[in-house]
């Protein structure tokens, strides 16, 4: 399954407000569509370029993406943290 | 187990059980296997672990800083089949780099089965570096 919803937060130092980004990733993928056809058309060419089947490429890539949700990096050092989560 | 399995062939040599039956409990007996493999054995059931985990708790110059990874199984095992991928003249000049690094790994050679059964082994694997301002930690859960 695709990712659905990709988490991102930041504390920032003491004092200031921690910024929390969630974006929903199916609506973005969508406006961003054209882009997305655009991306693929250039993939295609590259792997026509280096001989690798298109094909197992983007099945590839799409396995690639599906296995995203789950994935999740903290990382905190004093009194920044920083949250990626992708479910 | 090896018991039980010994007294169902026994049961059908008898007669008291016909082959088929000795095939059911014989494959219910396998189905219990795993379940019944005590807190020793070295992993669980293939396929439980779902995720590898880097903890990384350290202290620079004071700061404690903690790192927290968790990176889903199946994106290694996809991220496999991509590597997978990799035209001969690019894994050619990766060996060449890796060689001058004194890393003499031939990529060529590296099959995708074998990078598979790499991730599969990932489950028994776990790291733990303990030094007295980092502490480190791989692990599958």
């Amino acid at each position: 399954m695709m990712p659905q919803l990709l988490t991102v937060r930041v504390n920032r130092s003491r004092g200031r407000r921690p910024i929390r980004i969630w974006v929903p990733v199916l609506p973005v993928a969508l406006i961003l569509s054209p882009l997305l056809i655009l991306a693929v058309g250039v993939v295609a060419v590259a792997c026509a370029v280096y001989r690798i089947s298109v094909l197992r490429a983007l099945g590839t890539s799409w396995r690639i993406l599906s296995a995203l949700p789950g994935t999740r990096l903290d990382v905190a050092t004093g009194n920044t943290a920083f949250l990626v989560s992708i479910r | 187990m090896d018991e039980q399995r010994k007294d169902i062939l026994r049961m059908l040599a008898e007669g008291k059980i016909t082959a088929d039956e000795a095939d059911q409990l014989i494959a219910a007996l396998e189905r219990d296997q795993p379940a019944s493999a005590g807190p020793g054995s070295a992993a669980g059931p293939k396929g439980r672990l779902k995720y590898l985990r880097v903890v990384v708790d350290a202290t620079e110059d004071g700061t404690p800083t903690k790192v927290n990874i968790r990176v889903p199984l199946q994106l290694l095992r996809a991220g496999v089949r991509l590597a997978a991928l990799i035209p001969p003249q690019a894994l050619g000049e990766a060996n060449a780099q890796l060689s001058k690094s004194g890393v003499p790994i031939d990529l060529t050679q590296l099959k995708p089965e074998q990078l598979e059964e790499l991730i599969e082994a990932l489950d028994e694997m776990t790291i733990e570096v303990d030094q007295p301002d980092t502490k480190v930690r791989v692990f599958c859960e």
